[in-house]
């Protein structure tokens, strides 16, 4: 069953088409991701998702449910949470401010001692979200979401500017959210060797549209793929 | 803790100032209490809730023009009760608020410098409104607003002397700077920062911004109508130079001084302001305002946390985390 349903949408800035007519069906439950290159329109679509844009055309359906340009907290009391390209905490407060004020939106539904326990920030939890190292800041703005006591999250590049050893920390923490705490993720990421590591099913935007989908290997060989990211290297037979 | 004790030793200090000065400066502290509270105000729509309010007087003016419309009978002539008028200016203040608020902040909405703009212009409208509305005195202004009558179990007095006004005055502006103390303290302070930081972070996780800003811009709006009001019955008058930029900008100033973050500053930081203007205009004349001028320079380039708020943040051993 679908949790989320994308059909159609399309957003256009000053006639650039970021996302054109863009349609994913995401299974409740499940961990997706979402590569493409820069400018190929994949935050403005979390945007057009959360409600930070309204869509040009086309419709965003969660549960069953249109809601397509509702605004962004609305969206979020469904159980959206979305993680920012750049770490969007509140620095000025302690890392269990930042988790108290995102838990209490959505009645305290969850623990913030264990939410600690799993984003390692257990013995920090007094310094202030300015203080943290990026990866950190990283895993505190997961945190967040889980807060929020989410049934689906939006990454979007939550490993950006994190060590190899946080990167993997990262897709474990991923993992364990999506398999044992049963919350679908849909995530945006540049590292294939994390994609890999996750080992979920792969679309592949190009110009606001999805290009292919299938799981790692079959994108890794795909030409289509190979020529977007690589651009076409055939030599000419005259050459 | 040790900045509650503080503002407690502030408060005691204040309550015994009058015993060390003679009737004409219980009469003027009295007044900077007043101020101190539209400091108040201030600081917590700006400091705390991150919304620059230009014209953070008009709240003030129309807290004031209720309050003498209310009590000279203007509305009704038997309904002139202090009390009810309090109510009605803090109420008008604030369903003004709201409503300007949500003009200003609803969709995208505006901050920033543009807000600091906006909001001045609208100061400035509404004190050219009020110079040209000849039903409350047009330029003029009303004359002769009745004191503070107090009433309660079946006695009346009137708070002509100075000593019983200036005691309740500060008994008033106590009360609320403590009750918002304490309110920035609860988990809404949280919120408040929160709204000042990151807005998008914020309603990303579930809150509606909107709302609270709203919120806050109209409760501190409440708050400034209620030193207006209080300014009225101390003057006996009220103008439209209470509406408009220059009690705006003075606050603005007497805020930035203190330290915008921090209440107790704020609020310190109107009473030391105004106290500095009587000495320093009576030996410089009209040149004070260029002293003014270099101290405000001095405390934004090099104490931009406040003049007042960094001696007050060094005594209470905290520094805000940053």
């Amino acid at each position: 069953m679908s949790l989320l349903q994308l059909s159609d949408l399309t957003k256009n800035f000053d006639g650039l088409r970021a996302v054109d007519g863009f349609s994913l069906d995401i299974p409740d439950g499940s961990l997706n991701a979402l590569v493409g290159p820069n400018g190929c329109g994949k935050s403005t679509l979390f945007n057009l998702i959360t409600g930070v844009l309204k869509p040009d055309a086309g419709q965003v359906i969660f549960r069953g449910r249109e809601i397509t340009g509702w605004p962004p907290h609305r969206i979020a009391r469904l159980g959206i949470g979305r993680k920012f390209q750049v770490p969007a905490i509140f620095e000025e407060m302690t890392v269990r401010e930042n988790l108290t004020v995102a838990a209490k939106r959505s009645g305290n539904r969850v623990s913030i001692d264990h939410i600690l326990e799993q984003i390692r920030l257990a013995d920090r939890w007094d310094l202030s979200g300015g203080e943290l190292a990026h990866g950190q800041k990283q895993w505190l703005e997961i945190g967040l979401l889980l807060a929020q006591a989410p049934s689906l999250i939006l990454l979007d590049e939550p490993t950006a500017g994190m060590t190899g050893a946080e990167t993997r920390a990262t897709a474990d923490l991923i993992r364990t959210i999506n398999q044992d705490q049963g919350i679908t993720v849909l995530v945006i990421e540049h590292d294939m060797g994390f994609i890999e590591y996750l080992s979920c099913p792969l679309h592949v935007m190009s110009k606001g549209k999805i290009l292919k989908s299938g799981s790692f290997a079959e994108i890794r060989n795909d030409a289509e793929v190979k020529a977007l990211y690589f651009g076409n290297t055939a030599v000419p037979a005259d050459a | 803790m040790r900045n509650s004790l503080i503002g407690l030793l502030v408060f005691i200090a204040l309550a015994v100032t009058p015993l060390f000065v003679g009737q004409y400066w219980t009469g003027q502290l009295t007044t900077y209490l007043v101020y101190g509270l539209l400091a108040i105000s201030l600081s917590l729509v700006w400091g705390y809730g991150g919304i620059l309010c230009f014209g953070q007087a008009m709240f003030f003016g129309i807290g004031g023009y209720i309050m003498a419309v209310f009590t000279k009978g203007m509305i009704y002539p038997d309904l002139t009760s202090s009390y009810l008028g309090l109510l009605a200016a803090m109420a008008g203040a604030a369903m003004f608020a709201l409503a300007l608020g949500y003009f200003l902040f609803a969709g995208r909405g505006i901050s920033g410098a543009y807000l600091a703009i906006i909001t001045l212009a609208i100061a400035l409208v509404l004190e050219r409104l009020m110079n040209n509305w000849y039903a409350l005195g047009g330029y003029n202004g009303l004359l002769n607003v009745p004191p503070l009558k107090l009433i309660a179990f079946g006695y009346s007095y009137e708070l002509w002397d100075r000593l019983p006004t200036f005691y309740i005055i500060l008994g008033i502006v106590a009360v609320v700077y403590f009750g918002v103390s304490f309110l920035v303290k609860t988990p809404y302070g949280l919120l408040l920062t929160a709204i000042r930081t990151h807005p998008d972070r914020l309603s990303s996780l579930g809150y509606s911004v909107l709302n609270l800003r709203l919120s806050v811009f109209s409760l501190s709006a409440a708050i400034a109508g209620l030193a207006g009001a209080l300014f009225a019955t101390l003057d006996g008058f009220v103008s439209p130079t209470l509406i408009g930029f220059t009690l705006s900008t003075e606050a603005l100033i007497w805020v930035a001084i203190g330290g915008k973050e921090m209440l107790l500053a704020a609020f310190l930081g109107a009473i030391f302001t105004r106290t500095a203007e009587s000495w320093l205009s009576e030996i410089f004349g009209d040149y004070w305002i260029l002293i003014l001028g270099v101290v405000f320079m001095i405390s934004v380039v090099l104490l931009p946390r406040g003049l007042l708020a960094t001696p007050i943040e060094m005594l209470t051993g905290k520094r805000k985390r940053k």
